[in-house]
């Protein structure tokens, strides 16, 4: 019955086309083809029970929010969202961005390059401070920082762009 | 004993509305601060009065002392009870209330003072005979002695900081080359977390045991303590799970341990609820003392639901002069009890926190269940505060009782719009490790399952059906595509379902 395939934001699947360490996205796992039996409780809301493949019946809540579906299953919760343009191009092969995000909402407290500086992967980038944790930020790889996109003091939202990140050119 | 008439709590979050539940069934009037971002706060809905702190930062609301105790004498309070982080344990905060007339519900500053250093305290351990972890003289930005002090240590080795607790400020260092970088970043988060950028070294012990024991004394001195709790499943050394009793202590240890809590506290010249903490070596049996708590503790209810006692409550009478009418003898635990702490954050992506609007939160119910949230349905959750959401405790008549219903509660709570913990502590609840009772501080560090993305895909694929139908009934139709309908513009969820499947 569906026509286009909704993509699972949340949690990370098994490995298929991470867009970043923050926002990985992937094709909804198939559900080989069979429909599932969704049975709703409430008259006004999507929740129920709904039977499982291997035959289990298990409670489920669906939320809309926006362009996203949340739905609560049987303790875990997953995020959905229509296909987007650089999700798409993802999946196509095209090559990665080299925008290096922020792991988490918060706000900078260091910024440790400057453009044009090389890096090395592994290397400190940029310190998020987010729930009073410093959550330190890596050179995902080798490369020469193109742009920094964020200053100290800044507030940054997850999977908001810290610094651009180019290959290293020459040598 | 007359108590209070009225108590201000300047707090935030679950401990807010924890301690304004008790203050309020002890018939006393109470007043909450809150800072803009809270202003739909739970706490800020129960307490009879609510003042604006107006501003975000914690540095501008819940940490600003000056703003905090001006509301509580305008407003007539008589106490003030900080419950736990933010001025809990700022000997500062505790001086000016009292200087302000108002009674601080807690140790009093010098005895904050001396347990917030970590050095001092130690001294104190080891005066009262209790068993202490070697560790280093205090550093600070800009000194470099560090090297010296970490020659005499040995690696791995501990960066703690010299104030507060909950592993703010708190790395493991493996390599010396590792030791200033460590340093440098523990005393930045201890700064912004506490106020104090000062960090020690101390030695690290792997495979240890996180077992602490409360205490109660009145300022007669009299000093009991209300048994242990089990506090080693953690990440970033901040507890996770919790329990008593203790699955690793036998009546010999336990005896042992809690005389060496109560002669620290004595030593320490406590008064009102303080916690012990302690290492203690699974291998060997041997126990440390490492800090001890001038505050009420995150994980104080499984405490109060084995021996049916309120700590707030108490902390409250032995604030307004009231001695503990009770005896050692009479603290006689009944059955186990289990808490999970709810924190938004991602358990699939290192425990990075997460923000975002609860769409839904839908706690479960039942006998021995207990939730003691911050938050409701709705609520946006941001990056201001800390990430923990809520604790459910529950209480069985023995470990695998509670366990069973930890379980079911967990499994029945649903969770949407905010990434939480939840699945993590499902899997954590039923793993062998945790199940055996024999598991230490590394337990999530080495149980890489815990943590990794559910490889199964007969959920997800399920909850990818459902998404596709709900998206279809509801967006399709008012929506097409960008300019996401509101929830209210939504038509019924039953369209686009089959006619076989409606209830």
């Amino acid at each position: 019955m569906t026509t286009r395939r909704l993509q699972q934001l949340h949690p990370p699947g098994s490995g298929e086309g991470n867009l970043s360490p923050s926002a990985e996205m992937i094709e909804a796992p198939a559900s080989d083809g069979a429909e599932i039996e969704v049975k709703l409780s409430s008259p006004s809301r999507w929740e129920g029970s709904v039977q499982l493949h291997d035959g289990r019946t298990v409670p489920f809540l669906a939320h809309r929010y926006g362009q996203q579906v949340h739905v609560w299953i049987s303790g875990e919760s997953y995020v959905f969202s229509p296909p987007t343009p650089i999700a798409r191009a993802r999946r196509s092969g095209q090559q990665a961005s080299d925008d290096i995000v922020s792991p988490v909402p918060g706000v900078v407290i260091t910024v440790h390059v400057a453009a044009d500086d090389t890096v090395t992967a592994g290397q400190d980038l940029v310190i998020v401070e987010s729930m009073k944790t410093e959550q330190i930020v890596k050179s995902p790889r080798d490369g020469v920082v193109q742009r920094v996109s964020v200053e100290e003091g800044d507030r940054v939202d997850k999977g908001m762009r810290l610094v651009v990140l180019v290959p290293e050119v020459g040598e | 004993m007359i108590l209070f008439s009225k108590v201000l709590v300047a707090n935030r979050g679950e401990i807010a509305v924890r301690v304004l539940q008790t203050l309020q069934a002890m018939g006393i009037a109470t007043a909450a601060i809150y800072a803009d971002p809270d202003d739909n706060a739970p706490h800020v809905a129960l307490a009879d009065e609510a003042f604006a702190l107006e501003g975000s930062a914690a540095e501008e609301t819940y940490l600003d002392r000056r703003k905090i105790i001006a509301l509580a004498v305008q407003c007539g309070a008589e106490a003030v009870h900080p419950g736990y982080g933010f001025l809990a344990e700022n000997p500062a905060f505790s001086k000016e209330c009292v200087e302000s007339g108002l009674v601080f519900i807690g140790p009093s500053p010098e005895t904050i003072e001396l347990l917030g250093d970590k050095i001092r305290s130690k001294d104190a351990a080891v005066q009262a005979g209790v068993p202490v972890v070697p560790s280093s003289p205090m550093w600070a930005p800009g000194e470099s002695q560090a090297d010296d002090m970490s020659a005499e240590i040995g690696f791995p080795l501990l960066v703690k900081a010299a104030a507060g607790g909950g592993g703010r400020g708190m790395r493991v260092v493996e390599r010396v080359q590792d030791l200033y970088p460590a340093l440098e970043s523990a005393s930045r988060e201890a700064a912004s977390a506490f106020g104090d950028g000062r960090v020690f070294l101390e030695q690290y012990i792997p495979a240890a045991r996180h077992v602490e024991f409360q205490v109660l004394a009145d300022s007669s001195g009299n000093t009991i303590h209300l048994l242990e709790r089990e506090c080693s499943v953690q990440r970033r050394y901040q507890k996770v799970i919790e329990e008593t009793p203790s699955p690793a202590l036998d009546q010999s240890l336990r005896n042992k341990m809690a005389a060496s809590a109560v002669a620290m506290a004595k030593s320490a010249g406590y008064t009102n609820a303080g916690t012990v903490e302690f290492l203690v070596d699974a291998q060997t049996g041997d126990y440390y003392f490492l800090e001890m708590n001038a505050r009420i503790q995150v994980e104080h209810p499984v405490t109060e639901e084995t021996l049916k006692l309120d700590m707030v409550e108490w902390q409250t009478r032995i604030a307004s002069g009231e001695l503990i009418d009770f005896s050692q003898d009479d603290i006689q635990p009944q059955g186990h009890a289990l808490e999970c702490r709810i924190y938004a954050e991602d358990p699939y992506d290192n425990f990075a926190p997460a923000t975002g609007q609860l769409l839904a939160w839908r706690p479960p119910s039942g006998m021995g269940i207990r939730l003691d949230s911050g938050v409701a349905e709705g609520q946006e959750i941001t990056a201001y505060y800390d990430s923990m959401l809520a604790k459910l405790i529950v209480w069985g008549t023995d470990r695998q009782a509670s366990i069973g219903r930890m379980l079911r509660a967990l499994e029945s709570f649903p969770v949407l719009g905010v990434t939480t913990n939840l699945p993590f502590l499902i899997r954590a609840i039923n793993h062998p490790e945790f199940q055996s009772g024999d598991y230490d501080t590394g337990f999530i560090g080495k149980n890489q399952e815990l943590t990794s993305p559910p490889e199964s895909a007969i959920l997800s694929g399920a909850a990818a059906q459902i998404a596709e139908r709900f998206w279809q009934s509801a967006g399709r139709a008012s929506g097409k595509g960008r300019g996401a309908a509101t929830l209210q513009d939504m038509p019924g969820p039953w369209q686009g379902l089959p006619k076989s499947t409606l209830p």
